[in-house]
């Protein structure tokens, strides 16, 4: 039961992430929801923990997403052009 | 000429008409000078008159003639509601205004709510929606359609649901019940 509320937890952390996601939160959401189907009738303890550390990761991953585009958006609004280099 | 002009550009100067200047020397080129300068002395006279019925002090300079005397405070006040009513789209006839408190909740204001939010979840059937369905049983929505359900209370409402509420939360009527909890409205 532990387990399923964390997985829970996971996924309420994961939709919040991706109200902010460049392609849409509807895109997103489909796309998490497939996710998390595609393992739905998964029973073992070991690999449910292993896909709450992905899911943690995909999480680090968002942060850092959002983090690239506000840096991004914050450099164009400040330079017309971006350098080429 | 232009030693005329010179003098006029002088003379607009020091009698504080600057502004004026541009098209005097427009049209001092046309016009003759002498008329010209009549012209002007003319504006002199013109502006230094209050200059000096102020330094005699016989009439003090007052810019509206027709206040009689000062208005008393209530009309003051009067005035200034007026005017600020007349601004205020939202309470002008009652003069009460709530800033950023919320509408006052009812039960059933609630209920229709939350009934609202779940009709426009696109995973939810409206024909089978009830204040009593189950959103498992009778809805065939599953535990992460539940968690969206939730979230959309929590956006709905304002507040946010933890977990271990949101497990009990599986009927409409059962989440207006904790909402109208939360808020403190019992009647």
């Amino acid at each position: 039961m532990a387990l399923r509320s964390k997985v829970i937890n996971l996924y309420k952390t994961l939709l919040y992430m991706g109200r902010d996601y460049p392609q849409g939160y509807d895109y997103f959401r489909d796309k998490l929801r497939k996710a998390f189907d595609k393992n739905r009738h998964e029973t073992d303890p070991t690999q449910i923990k292993k896909m709450i550390v992905h899911g943690n990761y995909v999480i680090r991953e968002l942060q850092a997403l959002y983090m690239l585009k506000k840096y991004r958006t914050m450099k164009k609004r400040y330079y017309d052009e971006s350098p080429k280099l | 000429m232009a030693s005329s002009i010179r003098t006029i550009r002088l003379l607009s100067r020091s009698t504080g008409f600057f502004r004026n200047s541009s098209c005097c020397v427009a049209s001092a080129r046309l016009a003759n000078v002498s008329e010209f300068n009549q012209r002007f002395l003319h504006t002199i006279k013109r502006t230094s008159l209050p200059a000096l019925t102020q330094v005699n002090g016989q009439s003090v300079r007052s810019y509206s003639h027709t206040i009689e005397e000062k208005p008393t405070l209530k009309e003051v006040q009067d005035r200034v509601l007026k005017v600020v009513a007349a601004y205020d789209k939202v309470t002008a006839d009652k003069r009460v205004r709530h800033y950023s408190e919320k509408p006052p909740l009812t039960v059933k204001f609630i209920t229709d709510r939350v009934l609202l939010v779940l009709k426009l979840y696109d995973k939810i059937d409206a024909e089978k929606l009830t204040l009593d369905s189950h959103f498992m049983n009778d809805l065939g929505l599953d535990s992460l359609d539940h968690v969206e359900v939730i979230m959309a209370m929590e956006d709905e409402f304002g507040f946010e649901i933890p977990d271990m509420d949101a497990e009990r939360l599986v009927t409409p009527a059962a989440i207006a019940r904790y909402v109208a909890d939360k808020e403190d409205i019992y009647e």
